[in-house]
């Protein structure tokens, strides 16, 4: 009864014209940058970071939830028409989905993964408005020692699915908990690393962090090459699959929605690892194996479902326990952080609204999704074609005036080029900047649950071992460490990272 | 000249300066971690993964650095590195719309070469439009600058 209260309160609050107008704005944007290749959903969400200071935390995090599965929908359109990933959820769908183009099949390919997006979407909805509260009654006894475990189990998984080298992006995880210390101690008021900079008092904004590393390095990466597309020509009328195509691909969407939500729960999992790892298993669970990678539509029906059922999955961890599980839940954290809500076990009773009228939305935003997907396919078709010489300079300027009006302040920008200049560096050097921005959104938590901890257990170490679930998640994570090492895994691990990169 | 040895030992030094600072904040003690206590445990696992890198690069297979610049078109990125810190040095003395406009104006026609009524239609576009979501929707301040808009 609850349950059904708590749906029609949630579906009054995403009603409400000023949500639904947003909630349209990120499904749109979101499908949008899913299309373009070069900015992807962090990037999207950190320049629109400042937009959501003039509206409510509701209104803020339904347009951002948004543009996340919104991305997820729009990234198939690209791996298929261009053979170009929109965004990295969507790379393992170019295999089968460019193939299918290519055979004058771009129609029902483009069609399975707006359906079976929508089918996963919903199913993992389902998942989370039911997951949800029986988790936040697991999380009321999470202590500070539990947080820390379960935040350094998320690190590490992140590092561990990094595309290159993980002790790079460990160390990216370092540095992303260094810079999340900057500003004032929260526990002494001592300031840390200001260098006598004002500014820094209050630490290094998520926004001028984020934008530079995913907004203005991405630019800069993306203007040293000439992007051209080459748009497969191809009947785009019959975008309905068939009675066969549905037979091949229901299956697939139905095991891979349920298996990418829970991928999308994990810590540091999400949409791109659900994609790989649905795909692997269809094609393993397939009478004809032989034909994925050459236009299978299993082969797009199972990572397009995969990425959206994760995207909802990817909500648990930060509704339920206040945890990022990616670098966007991370965004969306940092932006209820900045309407001073603190997401975690107690959300869910303070602020009922919020939390059942996100939910809501999404089913609202799904069904415009599907609208957005299908009868307006050459709408995208046509925006794929806009030289990326016209949109970088559009979405250069945004991002340096998103980056300046949320403080009215020169240093952001500053701050913002810094990084943006840093950020482009790094992905020269094969640093990803995930982990970072992931580590440094958690570090203020990680911080206060360390010292926490070890204040309570009187400076002993042992309290991260000897209770059961803190122990549980060191333990998993050194056993992610330890394999990463070991040659057969590491081998393995490789040659995921090659497939993937042959793929792109 | 291997890039992920030169890397690493950038990233190590960084560390090593992260590990002074800290110390000079005070660490404290186990049972009371101090101010320092936090960022120096970041910088020194920082400093390890950065030996370990530095390690690595000596197995073979590493890029050099001056293969990371090779085939591209590195001039265009640092362009726009230097117009985007042209924009921060002035917007806050010549305003919102006249560093705009010279930023798009810039990218699109100085770098990119686009035809002046492509180059003026996206530009003026672009700032009436960011103009109403920033100022008139969002009710954000933007720099009017010493022209007064």
């Amino acid at each position: 009864m609850d349950f059904v209260a708590n749906m029609v309160m949630g579906f009054g609050v995403a009603l409400e014209p000023m949500n639904l107008v947003f909630c349209f704005i990120g499904v749109f944007i979101g499908t949008l940058i899913g299309v373009l290749p070069g900015i992807g959903p962090v990037g999207t969400m950190a320049i629109l970071l400042p937009v959501t200071y003039g509206i409510s935390p509701t209104t803020a995090i339904i347009m951002l939830s948004g543009i996340y599965y919104g991305a997820q929908y729009g990234g198939s359109t690209t791996s298929i028409l261009v053979g170009i990933p929109g965004e990295a959820a969507s790379v393992i769908t170019t295999i089968d989905g460019y193939q299918m183009a290519l055979q004058g099949r771009a129609g029902p390919a483009l069609g399975i993964a707006a359906f079976g997006s929508f089918i996963a979407g919903t199913i993992g909805i389902i998942g989370l408005q039911l997951l949800a509260p029986p988790l936040v009654s697991v999380a009321l006894r999470f202590g500070p020692p539990e947080y820390f475990s379960l935040m350094i189990l998320g690190l590490v998984i992140l590092t561990y699915l990094a595309q290159k080298s993980m002790a790079k992006a460990l160390m990216m995880a370092g540095v992303g908990i260094f810079i999340g210390t900057i500003g004032l101690d929260t526990m002494t008021g001592t300031p840390r690393f200001t260098m006598g900079i004002p500014d820094l008092l209050d630490g290094v904004g998520i926004a001028p962090l984020a934008m530079g590393l995913f907004g203005i390095s991405e630019i800069l990466l993306n203007v040293e090459h000439k992007i051209k597309h080459e748009i497969v020509a191809t009947e785009l009328k019959h975008l309905l699959p068939s009675r066969k195509d549905w037979g091949e691909s229901i299956g697939p969407i139905l095991r891979s929605s349920l298996v990418g939500f829970f991928l999308g729960i994990l810590p540091g999992g999400g949409a791109v690892l659900a994609s790989f790892v649905t795909y692997g298993m269809e094609k393993r669970l397939s009478k004809t194996p032989e034909k994925f990678g050459k236009g299978a539509i299993a082969g797009v029906a199972a990572p397009e479902s995969a990425n959206n059922a994760a995207a909802q999955g990817a909500f648990i961890p930060l509704l339920t326990l206040g945890i990022p599980a990616n670098v966007v839940m991370g965004m969306l954290l940092g932006a209820l952080m900045i309407h001073n809500i603190i997401p975690g076990p107690m959300m869910i009773n303070e602020h009922p609204g919020l939390f059942w009228g996100v939910i809501a939305s999404m089913y609202v935003g799904n069904v415009m999704l599907l609208v957005l997907n299908l009868p307006l396919i050459g709408l995208w078709v046509k925006l794929l074609r806009v030289p990326y010489s016209i949109l970088f300079p559009m979405i250069l300027f945004i991002c340096l005036l998103g980056g300046y009006v949320i403080n009215n302040s020169v240093v952001d920008l500053y701050l913002m080029l810094f990084f943006g200049v840093a950020g482009y560096l790094m992905r020269k050097f094969d640093y990803e900047p995930a982990p970072l921005v992931l580590a440094y959104v958690l570090s203020t938590l990680l911080e206060s649950a360390l010292r926490q901890s070890l204040i309570l257990s009187g400076g002993s170490m042992t309290i991260f071992v000897v209770r059961p679930i803190s122990a549980g998640c060191l333990i998993l994570a050194l056993i992610l460490l330890v394999s990463s090492i070991l040659p057969r895994i590491r081998d393995r691990r490789r040659m995921l990272v090659e497939q993937a990169e042959e793929t792109t | 000249m291997n890039a992920d040895r030169w890397s690493s030992l950038f990233w190590f030094a960084l560390g090593a300066a992260g590990i002074y600072a800290s110390a000079r904040l005070g660490v404290g003690n186990v049972g009371e971690p101090g101010s320092g206590f936090m960022p120096l445990t970041a910088c020194a696992f920082v400093c390890v993964m950065a030996l370990v890198v530095f390690l690595q690069s000596f197995g073979g297979g590493g890029r050099r650095l001056s293969a990371l610049w090779r085939g591209v078109y590195w001039r265009r990125a640092l362009g726009v590195g230097l117009l985007t810190l042209a924009y921060v040095l002035a917007l806050e003395s010549l305003g919102f719309f006249v560093t705009g406009f010279l930023l798009l104006v810039a990218t699109m026609k100085g770098l990119e070469g686009l035809s002046w009524r492509k180059t003026l239609t996206i530009s003026i576009v672009t700032l009436i439009v960011s103009y109403v979501v920033f100022k008139v929707m969002l009710k954000s301040t933007l720099p009017a600058g010493m022209l007064g808009f």
